[in-house]
């Protein structure tokens, strides 16, 4: 690892980001500059080097016409027409001097605009054969080229190449800006003798943030000789504005004696630098290097600049092309996490239903889904408590749905144990009123960086200025601790994906208020129901069998013996309709009121119910083998109507019996205890097994088992209520076995938790 | 003379058989009937054609608790709040026990109630027992005894 001294290093940087290079003072010499005032067109200011290119002292010039120096009638109309919203150089055409050693001479003239004054610079001419043989293949090639390349290496690789076809520079690298500001060498063409940076990044600070605006706005800057002497402006001062001048656009703008000492260093002596601008942004920079000083004609100049914006439109189409690609696959993966979610009306059972895919959407190795209590999980992930400590930690920080981190150890250092299994996370809030998250987890990903020399420049001890550093050589940085950063696509997808989830959950949440509101009303209705039952069904049947006691008592004397029997019969009937009827109600009852659950001991239960049923079996011969019971958390007065109909089974059953054998046990499994009551008694068909627990299913005749049908309707349902089940065995003949499960309860489960 | 019995119930049937069953408990009380509750607050506060009946409450009401025109929780309530009717001991005739009113005539005070069985002995024990106890037997005031006697009443309709 480095030692980095970042104080010392941020104080040099800031220092170096302070040098005003848009206003140098001065200029590079391969070509003069004039500025001129408007409409009269008088020589304002003029670089100091006029007098080795035209022969006049640029002193001398101040003042003077330009009609006096340049002989094209036609220049001030040219001129005039020079907008000033593109503040780029524009070749307004080739001139002749009037004046001087050079009158004669032909100079190409660029002009442009800037903060209101007219700035024209002078070069040599080109030659309008070398204009179209650099353009032409440029349109009719490259352009085509450009669309078949795939990747933004081959893109960036094809506009290198045509560079060195236009400009001859003996190394051409292509280099992407990553957050921070580093450029990574993503292609390269270097002629033998240079050395290559091909995957090598550049720091951040080998570019101030000065520099980065002017590259956004001038798309193009050469510096042929880094030797050059600097010509200075004269006067300093701009006479209209009493300022120096704003060089920002001048092609001819002298550099930072910093970048110059750097261009040696790296053993260059001709720069050219195209920047690759994608929507507003400094994306790139195709920078060129020669051992050699070299010059660059205005015409490569435009070539370089044209190719530079067709690049930076097929860098945009193809990064908007793979963003969409991406979103669209996002998009398909966040359907199919949502239908899981939907199928099983669950999130969390959708989210473990689909790991593939939860881990697919955010490219992790791991996920969780938090809730309350629980806390599930796919792929590799931290120990479980830590998941918790991380949702309640990102819970307290109370700043938006959405937290990232691409290292832990650095940004949440108040668990440091989570850091050492997952090097990041992304975690999104999955619920408006509760700390509900869904976390992906990715591991560390070790990094080494190629950096082109040590990432920094070298701060002069003395001074305190910086002065670029002397090597070049590859230096290998490995940076720990940090995962794979998180896209701002995969971001916006959870986001996405948690706007998606809410909707699932409110629009649950509302389907089961109405569906709590259907039930209260068929509750209601229900318990109308029950209430017309008893007391209407009740009335009459109560009159019957009043009546036809009162009949039989007081005229019973004129009856036959058979309308007796009659009689009798009907007011059994009545009496039989009137227990149904009860029956019935406790049955709807049962299902309506809340269970009370409390401690259950089965064995007292049990005891009982038997002393209870005492008169109904004490003439007969049973032989009962009561097994130790266990205690239950149940509700206390169901389940002993729950054993008082089994038991009651078993003793009517077994009626027929000369010696009735009635068997009760239980039994604990992992997650319910089983309990059973066996009896010898007439059993049943099993493949009638599964009407018994119906409502007014019968297996026997009348005359054989009086019963009203319900007892082991009730006994399911009171069973079901407890979230439990209810099964029997038997054979004709042969007896029967009822059983019930309950599972273990606690006291703090409420009856609706458990009903189905 | 014993005070009377009142008995509201609109049922013919019902009270037929109640009429039945009173008159085999033996009581020698008379039973007042009134057909509807507005029958009986009249009797009760001697308005109409009760104007000029005789002083003095009856000795026990046996009310229905779903009658025509004003329903038993009404009268039930009249005689609650109205002083010179407080003392009067109420007992309600239900058809069952799931009528939801059955706890509101409890909070209102009903001294007993009584689920009228199907069976018709059972209908006639129950009513004996109530008329020799409300009818009969009761001269403290009210309050005194009616949670004990209250349960043994419901322990015997259950």
């Amino acid at each position: 690892m480095t030692d980095r001294t970042p104080d010392t290093l941020a104080d040099a940087v800031a220092r170096c980001a302070d040098e005003p290079i848009h206003v140098p003072g001065s200029i590079q010499p391969h070509g003069f500059l004039l500025v001129v005032g408007e409409p009269d067109l008088r020589v304002l200011q003029a670089s100091q080097n006029v007098a080795e290119w035209i022969g006049e002292e640029a002193q001398g010039l101040l003042g003077r016409q330009l009609a006096e120096l340049i002989g094209d009638s036609d220049l001030p109309q040219r001129l005039a027409a020079v907008s000033g919203d593109d503040r780029n150089p524009f070749h307004v055409g080739d001139v002749g001097l009037r004046l001087g050693a050079a009158a004669g001479q032909s100079f190409a003239l660029m002009a442009h605009r800037n903060d209101g004054q007219l700035i024209l610079e002078f070069e040599r001419t080109g030659s309008a054969r070398e204009a179209y043989g650099t353009l032409y293949p440029l349109m009719r090639t490259f352009v085509a080229e450009l669309h078949a390349a795939e990747s933004l290496e081959s893109i960036c690789q094809l506009a290198v190449n045509e560079l060195r076809r236009i400009t001859g520079f003996g190394r051409i690298k292509a280099y992407r800006f990553d957050q921070e500001g580093n450029g990574e060498v993503l292609a390269e063409h270097a002629e033998p003798g240079y050395a290559s940076y091909l995957g090598h990044c550049f720091p951040a600070s080998d570019i101030p943030a000065q520099a980065r605006r002017l590259y956004r706005e001038n798309l193009i800057r050469v510096i042929p000789d880094a030797n050059y002497q600097p010509s200075p402006l004269i006067p300093q001062l701009n006479p209209v504005s009493g300022a120096p001048l704003d060089l920002s656009f001048a092609s001819l703008r002298s550099v930072s004696p910093v970048h110059l000492q750097f261009m040696r260093n790296m053993g260059t002596l001709a720069s050219m630098s195209v920047s690759i601008v994608v929507r507003d942004q400094l994306w790139g920079l195709i920078s060129c290097h020669d051992a050699e000083a070299r010059q660059v004609s205005h015409q490569s100049r435009t070539a370089c600049e044209l190719l530079a914006r067709i690049l930076a439109l097929q860098i945009d189409a193809s990064e908007s092309d793979l963003l969409a690609q991406r979103k669209l696959e996002r998009r398909h993966l966040i359907v199919r996490l949502l239908a899981g979610m939907a199928d099983r009306d669950s999130v969390t059972e959708g989210f473990k239903s689909l790991p593939d895919v939860v881990l697919a959407f955010a490219a992790a190795e791991g996920a969780a889904v938090v809730s309350a209590d629980s806390c599930v999980s796919v792929g590799e992930v931290p120990a479980r408590e830590q998941i918790i400590e991380l949702a309640k930690w990102i819970a307290a920080r109370e700043s938006g749905p959405l937290f990232s981190s691409d290292n832990l150890s650095r940004d949440v250092p108040q668990l440091p144990a989570l850091a050492e299994h997952s090097a990041g996370v992304l975690a999104v809030s999955i619920s408006n009123l509760h700390p509900h998250y869904l976390i992906w987890f990715r591991q560390e990903r070790v990094r080494t960086i190629k950096w082109a020399g040590q990432p920094q420049k070298q701060r002069d001890e003395i001074s305190g200025a910086l002065t670029p550093r002397h090597s070049f050589e590859t230096w290998r940085e490995v940076v720990r601790g940090f995962c794979a950063p998180w896209e701002e696509a995969e971001r916006e997808g959870a986001l996405e994906l948690r706007n998606a989830v809410l909707g699932i959950v409110l629009r649950k949440a509302e389907e089961m208020a109405q569906l709590a509101g259907e039930l209260r009303e068929s509750n209601k209705e229900l318990e109308s129901f029950s209430y017309s039952v008893s007391h209407d069904l009740r009335a009459p049947l109560r009159h019957i069998a009043g009546y036809t006691e009162l009949l039989s008592e007081m005229e019973g004397g004129q009856l036959s013996e058979r309308g007796q029997r009659f009689l009798g019969n009907i007011g059994d009937a009545a009496r039989f309709a009137g227990t149904l009827v009860d029956n019935l109600l406790s049955f709807s009852q049962m299902g309506r009121s809340a269970l009370h659950l409390s401690d259950v001991d089965l064995g007292a239960l049990v005891a009982s119910v038997r002393d209870e049923m005492r008169p109904d079996y004490e003439s007969r011969e049973v032989e009962w083998e009561i097994l130790p019971m266990p205690v239950v958390v149940a509700d206390a007065s169901f389940i002993h109507m729950v054993l008082r109909n089994l038991i009651g089974n078993a003793l009517k059953y077994t009626g027929t019996r000369e010696r009735a054998l009635i068997e009760i046990g239980a039994h604990q499994r992992p997650d319910e205890t089983v309990v059973y009551i066996r009896d010898n008694g007439v059993g049943f068909d099993m493949q009638y097994a599964n009407k018994l627990f119906g409502v007014f299913q019968r297996l026997h005749r009348m005359e054989e088992f009086e019963g009203t049908g319900i007892g082991l309707a009730s006994v399911r349902r009171i069973v079901e209520r407890h979230g439990g089940r209810v099964w029997a065995d038997g054979r004709v003949d042969q007896g029967a076995t009822f059983f019930f499960a309950l599972p273990h309860l606690t006291y703090t489960e409420t009856a609706n938790d458990r009903k189905d | 003379m014993l005070k009377p019995i009142l008995l509201v119930e609109d049922n013919p049937h019902d009270l037929e058989l109640t009429l039945v069953a009173l008159e085999r408990s033996q009581l020698a009380n008379d039973v007042v009937v009134k057909r509807d509750g507005a029958e009986a607050l009249d009797y009760l506060l001697r308005r109409g054609e009760h104007q000029s009946r005789d002083d003095g409450n009856p000795a026990v009401l046996l009310l229905d608790l779903k009658l025509p025109k004003v329903d038993g929780l009404e009268v039930l309530k009249t005689v609650r709040e109205t002083p010179s009717l407080r003392s009067i001991p109420v007992v309600m005739l239900t058809s069952s026990r799931e009528e939801p009113d059955l706890v509101r005539a409890y909070e209102m005070g009903v001294n007993a109630y009584v689920v009228k069985p199907v069976d018709f002995k059972d209908f006639v024990a129950a009513i004996s027992d109530l008329g020799i106890f409300w009818a009969v037997l009761n001269e403290p005031p009210p309050g005194s005894l009616r949670l004990k006697r209250t349960r043994r009443v419901d322990e015997q309709n259950d």
